[in-house]
C-alpha cells in the first residue's frame, strides 16, 4: 500500500523545482491529468476483467502501463525522451481520439477530458519522479481507493486558495449540509448544471449511499447524478472524482448549460433534485441571453442559472442553491421577475444566510442557501442567519468551516422559532405578501449586522457596487416611469 | 437630476398650466379675477378694508412665459393683501419672549408647509400681543419671509399669533381655501424664486420690500383647475419622495465606493495578492534575517539601542494568510528606532527648524510655516530628521496618521507630539508607508477599542505592530502597482 499520507506533499516538493509550474492552480492542473490517466487505467483493468471483449480507446503506446509505469528494469522513459513523448505523442493522440455520438461515455471521457489539457512541466526527470509517486497508488485495492478519494478531496480543496481557480470548489461542509437537508431517496435523479469539481455530486452520493440496500438500489445509485461543467480543468477533476467514487459511467458533460433555449426543455430534461452553486459575477452576452425569455434575461450568470433551475426542476422536485447577497437585495428588472416567478411558481421555504469567509480565501463575499421546491406557490419564507461559530473570527485554510458548524441550523430546522439577538433578527418568517409588497422583493432579511466591515477583494467590491447601483437605478427608473405616467407624458 | 430639480420642474409645469388639461366649462382666470375685484370693491365700500393704490399694468416684456388662454397674469397684491408686522415701539425684544403664550413667529419656525412647534417657537404674553398694531395672524394665513431667508414660507396653523419683522402675511380678502393651496405651490415654484431675484435689493442681507413683493407676477387659473392641479401634485409627492430616498442612497453609495475601492486594493497589496510572487527575489524570512544581522551590528557599534525581545507572533494574532515566501514580523524587530519628539516652544527664529503635526498638510510639510526652536547642540542628532524617516502623530485629531519624510530642505528636528521611526535601508519606505494606511494598521492601533474611540498611537503599540513582509524587490513592485491603481480610484470620486 502506498504511503498516502505524504502523497500530496511529495508531489508538491518535486514540482516546486520545475520552472514550468507557476503557482498552485497550474500544479493542480498538472496533477489532474496524470491522476485521471492513472485512475482511468485502474478502471480499465476492472473492465477488462469483467467484460469479455473490452477494448481500450487509448492506443497501446499511450496506455499507462506502457509509458508511465516504471517496472524498475531501467527502461522507463525519463528526461528529454519522456518529455518529448508526452508533448508530441501522448497529448496529441489523446486529444484527437475518434469520438462521436455513438462512443460509450466511459470511453469518450478520455478525449473530452484531454481536449484542453496541458502539460506544464519542463523537466523530464522531475516528470518521471512525479509519475512514479502517482504510480505507487494501488487503486484496485478498495481501501486504498477509498482512502485516496479523501486525498483527492484535499487536492481539490487546495483550489480554494489557488486564486481564481477557487471558483470551481464549494467547501464540502456546505455541500454536505445541503445534501443532508435535501434528503436523497433511491430512484431520484439529481443535477448540478455548473458542477465544478463535483462537490454536490459526491455529497449527494455519500448521503444516498446510506439508503442503498440491494443491488437494484446500487444500480439506481449509479444512475442518480447528472452534471454539466463548462470549463475543461474542473471537468477533468470532476470526471476523475466520479471514477474514484466507482461511477464508471459518469453522467457528467463538458458543455455550457446556458446555451439551450429554456423554453425547449421537456419533462425528460427535468430532475427530482437540483443542488448548485452557480458562478457569479459573470456578465453574459446577448448570444447567451437569447436563450431566455426577455423578462428573465439578465446579464448576470447566476440569475440565468436560476432560470435554468426553475425550468429544469420536476414537479414536486426539491432544490437548494447557493446565491450571493446581490441576488437577495437586487431589484433590477430581471431579478425582480426571477424572484416573482420563484415565489409564485415555487415554494421558497427557507433562506440560510451564511457568514462571510466561507469561501475564503477565494472570496469573502457573504452567500446564502435558498431551499425551494416545486409544490405550491410560496406562502411564507423562513430566514435564518448562521452566525460565525464560537471562537472563530473568520474561516481560513487552517480553520476551515466544518459540517458541525451547521448544527444550530439543523436543530432549528424542524422546530422553527423566530429568534432575535441584540436587537437584530436572526430567524424570522415573512409572508409572501410582505416580501412582494412592502419589501419589494428585497430578500436581504435577517442579515449580518455590519459591525466589523469586512474588506472585500476589489473584484467582489466592484461586483457588489454594480449590483447595488443597478438596483438603485432600477428603482429610480421605476419611480420616474410612474411620475411620467401621471404627468400624462407632459414634457418636463 | 437631484430630487429638488425634479420637484422644481414639476412645480413649474404646474404653474405654467401644463400639468393638467384646461377645461373651458370651468371658466377663466379673467372671470375669477373680476370676481375677486368686485368682492374687494364691496369690502372697500363697506369700510372693511382700505382702498389700495392701483398696481402698474403688466407689460408684455415682463411676462416670463406663456400661459394657457384661460389663465390670466396678475400681480400678487391683486389677490392677496400683503400685511406687515408692527415694527414700532411695541415690537417685543427677544429677551422678553417665552416658550408659552401666543406664538410669535419668524422665518426660523417655517418649514415650507407649516409652523414647526418646537423649542425654537417663541411666544408673547397677552399684554404684549394686545399692544401690537398689526401683524396679527389668523388661522390658515400664509406667511412669507422677506428679510434674510427670502422666500421661506408656511401656513399658520394656530388660532392666534403674530409675525416677527422678517415676515409678511398674505391674506386674501375672500375666503377661498383652494386659492391658498395653489398659492403654496406657487411659493415653491421656480417662478417665485426668479421674481425674488428680480426684486432683491439686499446687499449684505437679502431684502425684499413689501411693495416689491406686491408686484410679483402670478399666473391665475380658474378655481376648479387650481383644485385639479393641487390634487395632481398630491399624487406626485409620494413618488418624488421615493425618488429622493433612492437618489440619496445612490449618492451616499457613490461617495463610499471610491474609498472602499482604495481600501480593497491596499488590502490586496498587503495580502500579497496584488502582484505575483517571484522565487528568485528571495523571501521575507531572508530579508528579516538580513535586517536582524544589520541591527546587531549597529547595536554592537553603539549606534542603536538594544531592546527587550518582542513576543513571538501567535496564530491568533494573524488576521489573514500571506504567501509562503512572506513573513509576519513586528515593527519593533524591523525598526532601528522609535523615538518621541523634542518638546520645545515654537519660535520665529532659533537654532533649528522644528516640524510639528500642524505643519504637515495633505502629506506635505509646509516648510514656510515650520517654526524654529532652541535645543542643546548635543541633543540635535537624536531628533534630526532624514529622508525616509516615518513620522506618526501620537495625539490630537489626526492621531495615528503617518507621514513619510521625503526631502528635508533645511536641517530640522520634530516636535514632541510626533513619533519618528527609522529602519533599515533594505526596506522599501513607500511599502511601509502604504502599510500604515491599511486597515490592519488601524485595527492594531485601535486594538480592541470600539471603532469610534481614539486610536492608541504610542511607542509600544508601534513596536508591537505586526505587518506582512515580502522581499525588498516585491515590496517595490507592489508599490509600483499601487501607484498605478490608487490614482484611478481618485478618479472615481
Amino acid at each position: 500500500m502506498a504511503n498516502l499520507s505524504g502523497f500530496v506533499k511529495r508531489l508538491r516538493d518535486i514540482m516546486r523545482n520545475d520552472a514550468g509550474i507557476n503557482g498552485d492552480a497550474q500544479r493542480i492542473e498538472q496533477i489532474a491529468w496524470m491522476l485521471f490517466l492513472k485512475v482511468y487505467d485502474a478502471k480499465e483493468q476492472d473492465w477488462e476483467f469483467d467484460e469479455e471483449d473490452y477494448t481500450s480507446i487509448i492506443p497501446d503506446e499511450c496506455r499507462w502501463a506502457n509509458w508511465a509505469h516504471d517496472d524498475r528494469s531501467g527502461t522507463a522513459m525519463t528526461g528529454e525522451r519522456l518529455l518529448n513523448f508526452v508533448n508530441n505523442t501522448l497529448f496529441p493522440t489523446l486529444k484527437k481520439l475518434p469520438v462521436d455520438a455513438s462512443t460509450p461515455i466511459k470511453k469518450a471521457i478520455v478525449q473530452t477530458t484531454f481536449a484542453d489539457a496541458n502539460n506544464y512541466m519542463k523537466d523530464g526527470v522531475l516528470l518521471r519522479q512525479v509519475l512514479n509517486v502517482i504510480d505507487e497508488l494501488d487503486l484496485s485495492d478498495y481501501e486504498e481507493s477509498h482512502a485516496f478519494g479523501e486525498i483527492y478531496e484535499t487536492i481539490l480543496k487546495e483550489l480554494q486558495s489557488a486564486g481564481s481557480a477557487g471558483e470551481f470548489y464549494t467547501p464540502r461542509a456546505v455541500t454536505e449540509f445541503m445534501a443532508q437537508m435535501i434528503r436523497p431517496q433511491i430512484g431520484e435523479k439529481m443535477a448540478d448544471f455548473a458542477c465544478g469539481t463535483g462537490g454536490f455530486l459526491t455529497s449527494w452520493l455519500k448521503e444516498l449511499e446510506k439508503e442503498v440496500k440491494s443491488t437494484e438500489d446500487r444500480a439506481a445509485f449509479g444512475q442518480s447524478i447528472y452534471g454539466i461543467e463548462k470549463k475543461q480543468f474542473p471537468y477533468m477533476l470532476c470526471i476523475t472524482n466520479m471514477l474514484l467514487h466507482d461511477l464508471d459511467v459518469p453522467q457528467v458533460f463538458h458543455d455550457n448549460s446556458l446555451l439551450r433555449d429554456v423554453l425547449d426543455y421537456t419533462a425528460d430534461d427535468q430532475f427530482d433534485v437540483i443542488l448548485m452553486n452557480p458562478p457569479y459575477g459573470g456578465s453574459e452576452k446577448a448570444e447567451v441571453k437569447n436563450h431566455f425569455p426577455a423578462d428573465l434575461a439578465s446579464s448576470e450568470t447566476a440569475d440565468l442559472f436560476m432560470s435554468v433551475i426553475m425550468y429544469r426542476l420536476k414537479d414536486n422536485g426539491r432544490a437548494a442553491v447557493i446565491l450571493p447577497d446581490g441576488f437577495l437585495f437586487g431589484t433590477d428588472n430581471a431579478k425582480i421577475n426571477i424572484k416573482k416567478k420563484l415565489l409564485s411558481e415555487f415554494n421558497l421555504h427557507t433562506i440560510i444566510r451564511m457568514p462571510s469567509s466561507v469561501f475564503s480565501p477565494y472570496t469573502s463575499i457573504t452567500t446564502n442557501i435558498l431551499f425551494f421546491d416545486r409544490t405550491d406557490p410560496t406562502k411564507e419564507t423562513w430566514f435564518y442567519r448562521l452566525d460565525m461559530p464560537e471562537g472563530y473570527k473568520h474561516f481560513s485554510k487552517t480553520k476551515p468551516m466544518k459540517l458541525e458548524h451547521f448544527d444550530p441550523v439543523i436543530e432549528w430546522w424542524n422546530d422553527r422559532q423566530p429568534l432575535n439577538v441584540d436587537g437584530f433578527d436572526k430567524a424570522r418568517c415573512y409572508t409572501v405578501e410582505e416580501l412582494s409588497g412592502d419589501l419589494g422583493y428585497n430578500l436581504d432579511q435577517c442579515g449580518f449586522p455590519h459591525e466589523e466591515e469586512e474588506i472585500l477583494a476589489p473584484m467582489d467590491l466592484i461586483q457588489s457596487y454594480q449590483e447595488e447601483r443597478a438596483s438603485l437605478n432600477a428603482e429610480i427608473d421605476r419611480v420616474l416611469a410612474e411620475i411620467t405616467e401621471k404627468l400624462g407624458g407632459a414634457e418636463l | 437630476m437631484t430630487p429638488q430639480e425634479l420637484k422644481n420642474s414639476i412645480l413649474q409645469l404646474a404653474i405654467q398650466g401644463k400639468l393638467v388639461e384646461q377645461s373651458p366649462e370651468e371658466g377663466t382666470g379673467e372671470e375669477l379675477y373680476q370676481q375677486i375685484q368686485n368682492e374687494k370693491q364691496a369690502l372697500i365700500k363697506a369700510g372693511k378694508i382700505k382702498k389700495e393704490k392701483p398696481l402698474p399694468e403688466i407689460t408684455e416684456d415682463e411676462v416670463p412665459f406663456e400661459i394657457p388662454e384661460g389663465w390670466k397674469w396678475v400681480r400678487v397684491a391683486n389677490i392677496w393683501a400683503i400685511l406687515n408686522g408692527d415694527r414700532g415701539k411695541n415690537y417685543p425684544a427677544k429677551s422678553t419672549l417665552s416658550h408659552s403664550g401666543i406664538p410669535f413667529i419668524s422665518a426660523l419656525n417655517l418649514d415650507g408647509k407649516t409652523v414647526i412647534n418646537d423649542d425654537n417657537l417663541l411666544c408673547l404674553s397677552e399684554t404684549q400681543y394686545d399692544k401690537l398694531g398689526n401683524g396679527k395672524l389668523q388661522q390658515g394665513d400664509v406667511v412669507v419671509c422677506i428679510r434674510g431667508s427670502l422666500g421661506k414660507h408656511g401656513r399658520f396653523p394656530f388660532e392666534k399669533g403674530a409675525i416677527a419683522s422678517s415676515l409678511v402675511i398674505m391674506r386674501s380678502q375672500l375666503v377661498l381655501p383652494i386659492l391658498d393651496d395653489f398659492l403654496m405651490l406657487y411659493l415653491d415654484a421656480p417662478l417665485f424664486f426668479s421674481e425674488i431675484k428680480k426684486y432683491d435689493n439686499g446687499t449684505a442681507q437679502p431684502n425684499l420690500a413689501a411693495k416689491s413683493f406686491e408686484q410679483f407676477l402670478f399666473p391665475l387659473p380658474p378655481l376648479a383647475e387650481q383644485k385639479r392641479i393641487v390634487a395632481k401634485i398630491e399624487e406626485l409627492l409620494p413618488l418624488i419622495e421615493r425618488y429622493e430616498k433612492t437618489w440619496s442612497r445612490l449618492e451616499d453609495f457613490n461617495k463610499r465606493f471610491p474609498v472602499d475601492m482604495q481600501k480593497s486594493i491596499l488590502q490586496m497589496a498587503i495580502q500579497g495578492k496584488l502582484v505575483e510572487q517571484r522565487p528568485e527575489e528571495g523571501t521575507g524570512e531572508e530579508l528579516y534575517k538580513q535586517i536582524q544581522a544589520e541591527k546587531q551590528a549597529l547595536i554592537k557599534a553603539g549606534k542603536v539601542k538594544k531592546e527587550k525581545p518582542l513576543p513571538e507572533i501567535t496564530e491568533d494574532e494573524v488576521p489573514f494568510e500571506i504567501p509562503e515566501s512572506w513573513k509576519w514580523v513586528r515593527w519593533g524587530d524591523l525598526s532601528e528606532s522609535i523615538q518621541y519628539g523634542y518638546n520645545a516652544p515654537a519660535q520665529e527664529s532659533g537654532r533649528i527648524k522644528m516640524v510639528r503635526i500642524s505643519d504637515i498638510q495633505d502629506g506635505q510639510v509646509m516648510w514656510e510655516s515650520v517654526p524654529y526652536c532652541e535645543i542643546a547642540e548635543q541633543d540635535i542628532p537624536t531628533y534630526l530628521l532624514s529622508t525616509n524617516d516615518i513620522l506618526f502623530a501620537r495625539t490630537g485629531g489626526t492621531v495615528g496618521k503617518s507621514y513619510l519624510v521625503k526631502d528635508v530642505p533645511e536641517e530640522s528636528i520634530y516636535a514632541g507630539y510626533l513619533i519618528r521611526t527609522r529602519y533599515s535601508s533594505c526596506l522599501c519606505p513607500e511599502y511601509m508607508k502604504h502599510f500604515m494606511e491599511s486597515q490592519l494598521y488601524w485595527d492594531q492601533l485601535h486594538n480592541g477599542t470600539i471603532a469610534t474611540a481614539q486610536p492608541n498611537c504610542n511607542g509600544k503599540t508601534l513596536s508591537k505592530m505586526i505587518l506582512p513582509l515580502p522581499s525588498l524587490a516585491e515590496q517595490k513592485r507592489i508599490v509600483a502597482r499601487l501607484e498605478e491603481l490608487l490614482p484611478l480610484c481618485e478618479r472615481l470620486k
